[in-house]
């Protein structure tokens, strides 16, 4: 199969432009390019590269495009692959500002933003619950949520200040100290 | 200097957002309210243009950030800069994929993570609530969530069903 920077950037090209609306939808839509059209990798491949971009910063189609790519073809692979799932969100959102830009003063613009703008809560909504069903488990991860929504809600502390501290709690919690520190607590417990 | 100062905005945007989707949201929210470059009522409309354009939401709304701070090459640099730590963090992992994979710390920290992802963006969506629900809509959200509580539906159709709801309001002069 050829695995040439314009095939590579072509596809991914092909995933970007079919993306829509968050990017839950990545991961069918590549498993039908990569894995069943183009057999460039399989199966596992794809869901452990769709595991790993979900447990690292930043956007996870760029991630996972970035994974696939190199290994197809290494550091030329990974470029192509995430210029390719971009460019097509570039050029749909420029296309659309210029002419929103131009069209946002007709009332009826307007009265289909405001309508969306409650669409857009709804959307959030969904995001957040599809979130907490994966990621609160336990005590530890409900105090997590807590903390970082009070944080963010009532005292507007920068978001990157709370993915440090968010950091530095999962592995103080997980390492030896803490468990020495419940110990330790545990211990005052059965003695009082 | 403001194309450095875009660049470095969003550049941190890539680095520290966590858990997909919308991940990047509690950032621009935070930036609409410090940086002064678009209000959160422009950043709700970006929202749902990105929604309904092709490519992941994150870059779509970078884009159209940049290009509402300084044009196309605002849009550019944005855009650059959002994918940059991604193209980085990945490329280092995937040369030490076995190590990384089974690194305690690493688990720890996704561990932690994964709920602070989510209740920054809780707290966006409760801002945005606040600051934009008026009666009407707030009885257009009920609904929304009523159906939502009997099929799943497309993002999609959310965003067209409210805006809709946003022309027949207008008629009504409900919108205000």
């Amino acid at each position: 199969m050829n695995k040439s920077f314009y095939t590579i950037f072509k596809t991914f090209f092909k995933v970007g432009t079919m993306l829509l609306g968050g990017g839950y939808v990545i991961l069918p839509l590549l498993q039908s390019e990569l894995v069943e059209k183009k057999e460039w990798i399989n199966s596992d491949e794809l869901v452990e590269y769709y595991a790993l971009s979900q447990s690292v910063p930043g956007i996870i189609a760029a991630n996972i495009s970035v994974f696939t790519g190199y290994k197809l073809k290494g550091f030329i692979g990974a470029i192509a692959a995430i210029l390719g799932v971009i460019t097509p969100a570039f050029l749909a959102i420029i296309l659309l500002a210029s002419l929103l830009q131009t069209l946002v003063s007709m009332n009826i613009v307007q009265n289909i933003f405001w309508g969306v703008g409650i669409g857009v809560i709804m959307l959030l909504y969904l995001a957040t619950k599809e979130m907490w069903n994966k990621s609160i488990t336990d005590k530890f991860t409900c105090v997590v949520f807590i903390t970082t929504f009070i944080m963010s809600a009532c005292f507007k502390t920068s978001p990157a200040l709370i993915i440090i501290c968010a950091i530095i709690a999962g592995i103080l919690y997980r390492s030896n100290l803490f468990e020495h520190l419940k110990k330790m607590i545990g211990g005052e417990n059965d003695l009082s | 200097m403001i194309y450095l100062n875009l660049f470095l905005q969003f550049f941190h945007i890539g680095l520290f957002s966590f858990g997909g989707g919308y991940a990047t949201l509690p950032f621009l929210y935070h930036m609409a309210e410090t940086q002064k470059w678009f209000t959160t009522q422009q950043l709700t409309d970006m929202i749902a243009v990105s929604s309904i354009t092709p490519g992941p939401v994150g870059v779509n709304v970078a884009t159209y950030a940049g290009f509402t701070t300084s044009g196309i090459l605002g849009a550019l640099i944005a855009t650059t800069a959002v994918v940059i730590p991604s193209f980085v963090i990945i490329l280092i992992i995937s040369k030490i994929l076995e190590q990384f994979k089974s690194n305690k710390h690493v688990q720890a920290a996704i561990y932690a993570l994964k709920p602070a992802g989510c209740g920054l963006l809780a707290a966006v969506g409760i801002d945005m609530f606040a600051n934009n629900i008026n009666t009407p809509g707030m009885a257009f959200l009920l609904l929304l969530f009523f159906v939502s509580k009997h099929k799943k539906h497309d993002p999609l159709f959310y965003l067209g069903v409210s805006a809709i709801f946003g022309i027949l309001a207008g008629f009504l002069h409900l919108t205000t």
